[in-house]
Formats: structure tokens, sequence, C-alpha cells
């Protein structure tokens, strides 16, 4: 089957974007497909929609026309988990306890404003998707997989990114690393880039913060290196304040990375807030509210300081 | 998955750093350029109209009623270009004008010279357009009575069938009834470039000398050459002769001013002049002054003589002039920078002259709209890349220069070089619009198609909007119009009726009640049906056109440009034998996308998945969505083209097939018209008189543009725009151009060397789909909508309106609504 090259790959993942255009992910303009799924739980995670591997309803108050126009979700949903809202008249309330996520309202929404994120596809579905931003692949563009964590789907990433490569697409993913090294391993065969979150070196930190510990993600970054030496690694590390912003955190991810020799690049991400509307249409609590996001000054600083250590260790 | 920091183009950074005066933009050029940067700091007056053109012209046509027509031009232009004001203005080294110092605009009487009578007034009232009352008064005494009963456009209205003339302007024979909008004879011509190379090459006593040849060794016993070809060649060598005393006058006029000025380096400059000026253009230019000069001159001929769509084309500049250019810099009389300060004295001259648009359908045209395009890069004859020193300094000149005129295209192909693509591209980054790109790999094979010899196809040059020209191949010259196609689907639903400006009417044909429709393909072929109806008319106002040019127009000096009208000896308005006739688009389409989608959104919710019934479609389409939110929401949540998605695209390829089959259904004179979708900025004022459309668009609001998805439907990123565009394209018959697209761009998704590279390779993607057209729009709608606001603090904001850039401020608030709307393809 899996080197059956005439035959369509059915198998299905569960992907809750594509987003096309995507020019700041890899080389070139590019397509990232989103996985839904996460075993992390990264408190300033800016698409809250990714983290669960089941798919979620999601509101879009300032889209919704209202029960005066509309109502028409109301009647659809058969756990009655949907009601005229008693804070945001004329508007619906959704009790998240009694929904089950069975998309009724999604389909008869007609202004879109309730959407279902997650949707189940082919590796088929997904090429004709991305091929068909086909013009691009010849200009230096490619696919970018991303999550959610695609580990936890690492079978049809597999197969996805095979088939691409297979097909002259030029493939990236973005990782955060935690999962199982075979699965990982499988991956990267069919990877001409890879981007990997280091985010924290102290693990009872990176636990308090993401969900989980980081031995298995340093690790699996060692072994990716080695086992790899010829796929670049872009190295990302998000800075949010109170957890790792201050540059003895920075500085110790740094001369973790020195180690790695097919490092091209270290990029630090500065926190921002603009996830968080999609809390709200989730309807759930978002918990950074009060973290401001560090200053542009501040986050170039740790750039410079950090290139300045990587470079002298040459890591290109 | 970064939010970008907001970035700022160029453009935007001088507008919100205050730099809003007009100035060279870096401070390299003005240095460098100091005398362009005086010109600019006198420019930006609101057009001043002068009449002297048109009372001169109106002179000399009282005194030669018996003339054959070609023979009544060339001495009107002869009596024009003898006493019309000569002005050399302080600092200028590029001199004439077609009417006196500063911004202008020129008047034509014998087009559509009773509107003259109401039209100054309202112009002068609107405040667009500075007249004098005294000038009010002169026309129309001296002028509007005499032309009233001989103009082109009576003889036009009168030549139209009752039907068609109350289609296309209702009750107002200047206006526009919004179902059709007419063109005819608001221009002389279509969109026009000259062979500039043969005025610098032979000079206008070499031209004369050929014509005079040619008049010497005519059989006169033969009646045709006496009736025909001998008034022709006399024309051509009063033209050549006028246009040589026209420039003998600014000789003249500058050696006056040498001897009486003080300035010792000016005095030589004038000196210079005047040299220049007694050469060209009787002789062939020796210098890049002297062609830059000479070219000057020959299209003021051309602007003096008769107005064509978007002013007349500067060509392939950066060929024709290179010579001159390698030459000098060889011979070390120039160097870039005066090379760029003789380049930019011509666009001065160019941005001096405004086009006023003697219609009442205002909405139509907007934001002092002219596109002498300047055509750089493509190829040569022989099919290497044309690229040049030139093109790179005209490049160069369109970043620091800040007017936007002239019109800057650029013709791409596989063989661009990199670094000129590169260029193009840190251009386009600015913000300004500039340059638009022609794709010679559909262009070329576009031609051929048509009968151009593969050196000609490869020698077009872009013209006016988004059309193109070969300058001595090429003849056809009749001005066309535009369809409102979102009105055919209405039609399409209602039996024919159609609202415009709340006034329902049967305008189109009966094709049964909508409601009975029992598939989608009922409603196409009712849509069909009622678009033939239009393109029927459309091919009987094009006919009688065609012939109201031939009775009525003639142009002895372009004519004595083309090689074709030279070896026939007839007048470029006549029928002429040779060249390729049929060459340019004309039957206009506004709202292929609005109308697209439309269809797309009634196939899947009436038809298909029988969400909603016709009956409620036109109910709510009736109350204009009151109360009808919901259905509005399906409507606008329907799949849409320009998403690179089957459903919707592939209506967009029946509709396209529709189109390219329908109008090769009719004839006229010269052959089948072609389709083309450029709409300037008549998609707004054809949305304005429109009733709601079932893409969920209000009555009132805009139609889309070009071949444009609708404003902010397309969601998917420019790069499936593209596909989508190409996906529409049906290829069903070779008689489909100028197919206008419009990308809009955050400044964040082109910074830094990344954007850059992306930026190219969409152009490159653009190139190998072989699309006709593409341009950009760099900017924030954020600084639109500040703009909106407080529009003194951005007057000099460039924004690409469709196929021109405008200033954002001139533009009405329906226009700059449209601009700000357009989808933002914004990465988050």
């Amino acid at each position: 089957m899996d080197n059956d090259t005439g035959s369509v790959n059915h198998k299905l993942g569960r992907v809750f974007n594509i987003q096309k255009f995507s020019v700041h992910d890899g080389p070139g303009i590019r397509d990232v497909v989103f996985m839904k799924g996460c075993p992390l739980r990264c408190l300033w995670c800016c698409n809250p929609e990714s983290q669960n591997t089941f798919p979620e309803i999601g509101y879009i108050q300032n889209k919704c026309i209202g029960i005066q126009e509309c109502g028409y979700c109301i009647k659809a949903c058969p756990k009655k988990a949907i009601t005229n809202s008693t804070v945001e008249t004329p508007k619906i309330d959704i009790d998240r306890r009694l929904c089950d996520h069975c998309g009724k309202c999604v389909d008869v929404c007609p202004a879109r404003a309730i959407t279902l994120f997650g949707q189940m596809m082919s590796v088929e579905d997904v090429i004709k998707e991305v091929q068909g931003g086909n013009a691009s692949w010849r200009t230096g563009g490619g696919i970018t997989v991303s999550g959610g964590e695609l580990l936890l789907q690492a079978d049809f990433v597999h197969d996805l990114l095979k088939e691409c490569k297979k097909r002259g697409i030029d493939t990236a993913i973005e990782t955060s690393g935690y999962g199982d090294w075979r699965e990982l391993e499988r991956i990267c065969r069919h990877c001409n880039l890879i981007f990997y979150d280091v985010k924290c070196m102290d693990s009872d930190k990176h636990k308090a913060f993401t969900g989980v510990n980081n031995e298995v993600i340093l690790d699996n970054i060692l072994k990716v290196a080695s086992q790899f030496p010829e796929t670049p690694v872009i190295v990302r590390t998000p800075v949010i304040p109170e957890f790792n912003d201050s540059w003895k955190d920075i500085k110790a991810i740094v001369e973790f990375i020195t180690q790695l020799q097919n490092l091209t690049e270290y990029e630090l991400m500065a926190y921002h807030a603009f996830g968080e509307p999609k809390y709200r249409q989730l309807g759930r609590k978002y918990r950074l509210e009060r973290v401001k996001p560090p200053k542009k000054e501040y986050i170039s600083d740790l750039q410079q300081r950090a290139n300045a250590i990587l470079k002298k260790k040459s890591y290109k | 998955m970064e939010a970008a920091a907001k970035v700022l183009t160029p453009q935007e950074e001088r507008i919100i750093k205050g730099l809003d005066k007009e100035e060279l933009t870096t401070e390299e050029a003005k240095n460098k350029r100091q005398r362009v940067n005086k010109l600019l700091a006198r420019f930006r007056k609101v057009p001043r109209v002068d009449i002297q053109r048109a009372l001169l012209f109106t002179e000399s046509f009282q005194e030669t009623e018996s003339l054959p027509v070609v023979l009544r031009w060339a001495k009107a232009m002869e009596n024009v270009l003898n006493k019309i004001e000569v002005v050399i203005n302080d600092d200028e080294l590029i001199v004439g004008t077609c009417g006196g110092t500063g911004r202008h605009s020129i008047l034509y009487p014998e087009l559509r010279g009773c509107w003259l009578e109401e039209g100054l007034q309202r112009l002068k009232e609107q405040g667009a357009y500075l007249v004098s009352d005294e000038d009010i008064k002169t026309v129309k005494e001296k002028i509007v009575p005499y032309w009233r009963g001989k103009t082109a456009h009576e003889t036009y209205i009168s030549l139209l069938p009752e039907e068609t003339r109350y289609l296309i302007y209702g009750d107002d024979n200047y206006g526009a009834s919004g179902l059709m909008q007419d063109n005819a004879n608001i221009n002389a011509t279509l969109n026009w470039a000259v062979d500039y190379q043969k005025v610098l090459e032979k000079g206008f006593l070499g031209i004369k000398k050929d014509a005079e040849e040619k008049l010497n060794s005519l059989d006169v016993v033969d009646p045709q050459n006496h009736i025909q070809k001998t008034p022709f060649l006399k024309a051509v060598i009063i033209v050549c002769d006028a246009m040589i005393a026209f420039a003998k006058r600014y000789a003249e006029l500058a050696r006056e001013m040498a001897r009486n000025e003080k300035d010792k380096i000016r005095k030589k400059e004038l000196e210079r002049i005047a040299e220049v000026c007694e050469w060209v253009p009787a002789n062939p230019a020796r210098t890049f002054h002297e062609a830059v000069q000479s070219q000057w001159f020959t299209q003021l001929g051309c602007r003096l003589e008769q107005p064509t769509t978007g002013v007349i084309s500067n060509g392939r500049i950066d060929q024709y002039l290179y010579p001159y250019y390698k030459k000098d810099l060889e011979e070390g009389r120039i160097n870039e920078d005066s090379a760029l300060e003789l380049l930019e004295c011509l666009w001065l001259k160019i941005a001096d002259f405004v086009p006023l648009n003697a219609t009442n359908a205002k909405s139509f045209w907007e934001g002092y709209a002219h596109f002498e395009q300047t055509v750089i890069g493509g190829q040569t004859r022989d099919g290497q890349d044309a690229t040049n020193e030139l093109s790179y300094l005209i490049l160069k000149s369109k970043k620091e220069f800040p007017l936007h005129y002239p019109d800057l295209s650029v013709r791409i192909h596989s063989q661009t070089p990199e670094p000129f693509l590169r260029e193009v591209c840190e251009l386009i980054r600015e913000g300004t619009g500039f340059p638009k790109l022609l794709n010679d790999e559909e262009i070329i094979p576009h031609l051929l198609a048509q009968g151009a010899t593969l050196e000609d196809a490869r020698d077009y040059t872009g013209c006016a909007c988004t059309e193109i020209r070969m300058i001595n191949t090429s003849t056809y010259m009749v001005v066309g119009g535009n369809i409102n196609l979102p009105a055919a689907l209405e039609m399409a639903l209602n039996d024919g009726v159609l609202k415009l400006k709340g006034n329902k009417q049967r305008l189109g044909v009966t094709t049964g009640d909508a409601r009975n429709f029992a598939t989608f393909d009922e409603l196409m072929n009712a849509f069909r049906l009622q678009v033939e109806y239009l393109v029927r008319h459309f091919y009987i106002r094009q006919t009688a056109l065609e012939m109201t040019n031939a009775m009525k127009l003639a142009a002895p000096l372009m004519s004595s440009l083309h090689d074709v009208c030279m070896n026939e000896l007839t007048d470029i308005h006549q029928p002429l034998k040779g060249g390729v006739s049929a060459d340019t688009g004309n039957i206009n389409l506004n709202g292929f996308g609005t109308a697209v989608e439309s269809l797309a959104a009634i196939k899947k919710l009436v038809y298909d998945d029988k969400k909603i019934t016709m009956n409620e479609l036109l109910e709510a389409l009736e109350a204009n969505f009151e109360g009808k939110e919901a259905l509005r929401q399906m409507l606008l949540n329907a799949p849409k083209y320009g998403n690179n998605a089957p459903y919707a695209d592939q209506i967009a390829r029946e509709v396209d097939a529709m189109l390219l089959t329908t109008a090769r259904k009719f004839k006229t004179p010269n052959g089948h018209q072609y389709i083309k979708f450029v709409p300037v900025t008549s998609h707004v004022g054809l949305g304005v008189v429109m009733g709601a459309t079932p893409n969920g668009r209000k009555a009132g609001e805009p139609l889309s543009e070009g071949i444009s998805p609708t404003q902010g439907v397309d969601m998917k990123g420019p790069l499936s725009t593209l596909l989508s565009i190409d996906r529409a394209k049906s290829r069903k018959y070779a008689n489909s151009l100028a197919r206008l697209l419009n990308i809009k761009l955050s400044p964040q998704v082109v910074a830094g060397e990344k954007g850059l590279q992306d930026l190219m390779s969409m152009v490159r993607t653009f190139c190998d789909l072989k699309l006709w057209h593409l341009q950009f729009n760099i900017l924030n709608s954020d600084i639109l909508r500040d703009a909106q606001k407080n529009p003194e603090k951005y007057r000099n904001l460039i924004v690409r309106v469709a196929g021109y850039s405008a200033y954002f401020v001139d533009l009405s608030p329906q226009l700059q609504n449209e601009i700000i709307n357009r989808t933002e393809h914004q990465h988050m």
C-alpha cells in the first residue's frame, strides 16, 4: 500500500485549517495544514481550537445576525444546547456541557457565525486542496504541516508528506517534538525542513506551563540532529513573560541547541494575545489575560545575545 | 502564525511624516535633479479648461465647409498650431503645451459640442475644473452654435434605432442608462500609440517628403486617387508643415527669451531649447534631448488633433529612445541624472494635460484618470529580451518621481531577467500601484491568432488601461462601451424587467417567470438570451459609430505615422484593407464577478441544496434584503469565485464561454467585436443605479471590478485568486482580451527580502498562468480609512483604481469604500 504509486490514499486525518498564502512558515509562499489535537496545553496557545482531538463548535458572536433575523440554530440543536442569550440579546448562548459537536447548527447557520473546527480529511483531500495552489510550488513554496501536534496523527502526516514529496511539493513541519521517536523519525524522512519548538530547559517549569515535561522533547531533537544531519532545523522559542523570558532561560536553550549540527536558525517569537478571541469563540477562559506582550526591543536584544553565542559556535 | 507589526509602504511613510507636497522622494534625487523639484513644487493645481484649441479648430472649420473631411482636419490643425499660445515656463527643458501654462484640459467640440452648453457651467460648479465665465460665454456664443447639428455625437445618435438609443441613454443622450454605458464620442478613438520612432528617425520633413513623392506619382485620372488619396496626401503635407512651424515658434520664443535672460545658466538653456526646437521634429533627432522633445511635440500634436481613450500612449519608450540615450552617454553629452531630468520634464508635460469627459455620467469616470501608458521591458522584434539600461532608469524615476503620471507598465515574459524583475517588484512594493504588468506569454499568442506577424506581435505596446496595440498594424479605432452583466441577470430573473435608479422597466427580452425555471440550466439560458439581446444592440451601436467616425472624423497626423495608412493613402478612420482591424476589445463587460457569484449562489441554494425558493430570493432582492438578513447571509456565504474552488469557478468558465460565443454571433462592417474586462471606474457607477443582486450585494453598492472576484470574497490568498482567474478563462475563441486583475496586499506580506522574493514568485506565477494583466495595491486599509477621515493629510496618497492610479482623496466615498473593501490578503 505504502509504495503502490497508483493508489489513492484514503487515510483520514483531522485537520482544523488549511492556511493559504502563508509567507512565514518556510521558504516561498506556502499552504499550512493545521492538524487538530495536541498533548500539550501551553497557557499562551494562540490556536486553542488546535488542542482537543475531537471536533469543536466555535461561535463568532459578531458574525451572528441574531435570533430576530434568524435563530435557525436554536431550532436545529437536538440537545437544546443553544438558547437565546441572556446577556447579549438578540444573540445566542451555547451550553458547552450539553453540546456534543454534532454540527447541525453549523449546517443551518447562514452567516457562518458557528463553525466546526476539525474536519476529517483524506491525504487525497488535503493534496487536492494544497495542490490547487500548485503555482506556488514552481516558485519556491510548498506545504508546511503544523498543529496541534502532528505527532498525534503521525500515520496520516507521514503519508501526506510522503505523497507530497512524490509529487514534487516541498515539505516542512512544525512540531513540539513531544511524541514517539519512531513516529517522528518516520516523518522526518519526508521533510525538507523542520521547525522545532524548544520552550524551556527547566522540566518542572515546562510542565507547569505546558502540561508536560521536556525530556522527550530534548531527547527527540538530539536524535533528529544525529539521524537527519542533512535536514535543516529551525528552533523556535515562544518568549512568554513570567515563564521563559529571562536571559537565563533563553541562554540555557541556546547552549543546549549549540550541539545540533543541523541547526540553521534560532528564532524567538514574542508572546502575543491575538488568540484570545478564539478562547471566547470556544467558550473557554483565556488564562494569560493579565500578561502583557514583551517589548520589541527586549526581544531583539535577546535574539542578538542568542545569535552571538550561536555564531561563536558557528552553527551554520 | 506571528502577527506581524504594521509595516508602512514608503509612500505611506512619506505622507504620515507630513511630506505631502510634491517633490522627488529621495534626498539624492532632490539634490541631483533640483530643476525637477522646482517644477514639481509648482504642480498639482485643479486643472483649468483652456478653450484655445476649440476656438481655433472651430474658426477653421467655419471656413472649410466645402473641403473633404481629411483636408478640413489638416487645415484646422494648421490653424491651431499656427495660432495657439506658445509658452516656455521657468526651468522647463522640454517645451510645448496644448493649452497654456499649468494643468489644463482642452475641448473637442466636434465630438460632443452640444454638451458644452450646459456642461461647462456644471463642471465649474462642481469645482473639479476651473473655467472662467468669459470662456463659458465664448464657448456658448462662438463655439456651440457652429457645431449644433454637426457634431459626431448627434450624427451617431441619429443613426441609432430608438430602441438601441433608449437602452443606452434612457432620457439623456449625454448620460448613461445604467444598463449599458456608452463611451461614444467621449473620445474620438480607442486607446492609441503612434510610431514615435518614425518621427525620431525621419523627422516630419522626411514624412512630408514621402507624402510629396507619393502625391507626385499619383495618376489623377484614376477617380479613386482623386477623391481619396490626393486629399489625404495633401492633408499629411499640411500637418507635417504645421508641426514643423509650431516647433519653430517655440524656437523663436526661446531665442527671444534667451536674449532677455539675465541668468547665464538659464540663458544657455534657452539657447539650447531654441536649437532643439529649430531642428526637431522637422529633422531626425541627433541627441537624447532632441529625441525627447520630438516625442513630446509628436504626442502634443496628436492630443490637439483628436482625443484618444486614456490619452495617447508613450509606447515602448525604453526601446525607441535607447539609441539616443546610449550614444549621448558614450559621447559624454548626458549622464544618468541629466537623462532622468529630461524624462521627468516630459512626465510633467504629460501630467499637465487632463482629459475632460464631456458626459453627464460623472460617476463612471473618476480621479482625473489618464493613462499615457509608458511601456518598458518585453521582447524585441526578434524575440530577445528587450530590457536595457533605460528600462532600469525609468523604473528608478518612477520610484523617485512623485506624480502618478505617466502610467507605467512592464511587459513580463518567461525570460524577463531576474534583476529586472527584482527592481520591478521593489517598485511595486513602494505602494503606488506602479507598474502594472502585461503578460507577453498571453498577449503575443493572442495577436498571432488575429493574424499578426510574429515580429509585429512581439513589438506590441500597452495602451490606455490594460489594452494593447501594434502601432503600425492595428487599425481599429472605434470606441466601445460597457454592458452591465448583473443587470442582464436581473432581467433573466424578472422576465426582462430591470429596476434602475428605482424605476422598473421592461428593457430586456421576455424570458419567462424565473419561478418556473425547473433547472439551473433554464436560468443560464435566460441569462444568455438577455446578454445576447444586449450584445445585439451593442453591435447596432458599434456599426452606427463606425459609420459616424468614417463620415465625421479624420486624423491626418496620426495617419501619417501609420504604415497601413501611408501605404493605402487613406485616413485611419476610413475602412482599410491592410493591417489587423479586429484587434481590440470593445464589448466591455462590467460586474463579471458579481454575475458569476450570483449564479453560483442561486445554483447552490435554489437548485442543488433547495434551501431557498426562487420566489423567496426574488422577494428578498425586491426588498433589498430588508428583514431578509438570514437569506442574504446564505447568499454571501455561498461558494464564491476567486477561491480556487471548482463550484463557482466552473460557472465563471461557463459564463466566459457564453460571452465569447455570443460576441461571435454578430458583426459590424469591421467584423466581430472583442470581449474585454476593463471597468476603469464604471463598475461603481453601474452599481449605484442597480438594485440588490443574488450574491448578497445590496442596492447601490459597486459591482465587481474587471475580471476580479467580488470585492472581499476571495479569501484564500492571491495565488488562489490567480488560479481562479485562470480557470475562468474558457479559451473558447481568441476574442477575449484586456482581462483586468487587481490584487491588494498588505505591506507586511511583501516586507523584507523574503517578501520581495515572494512577490517575484507571484509575478512569475502570473506569467506562467498566462493571465493578461496584473496590478497590485499594497496598502493598509487602516491607512485608507484614516485618509477618508482626514483627506487633507493624505492629499497625495496614490492608489491603483483600475488600470490607473489616482489620488485617493479625489475619489468618491463609494469608490474609496470599494478600495478599502477589496480583500486585504493579509497573513496573520
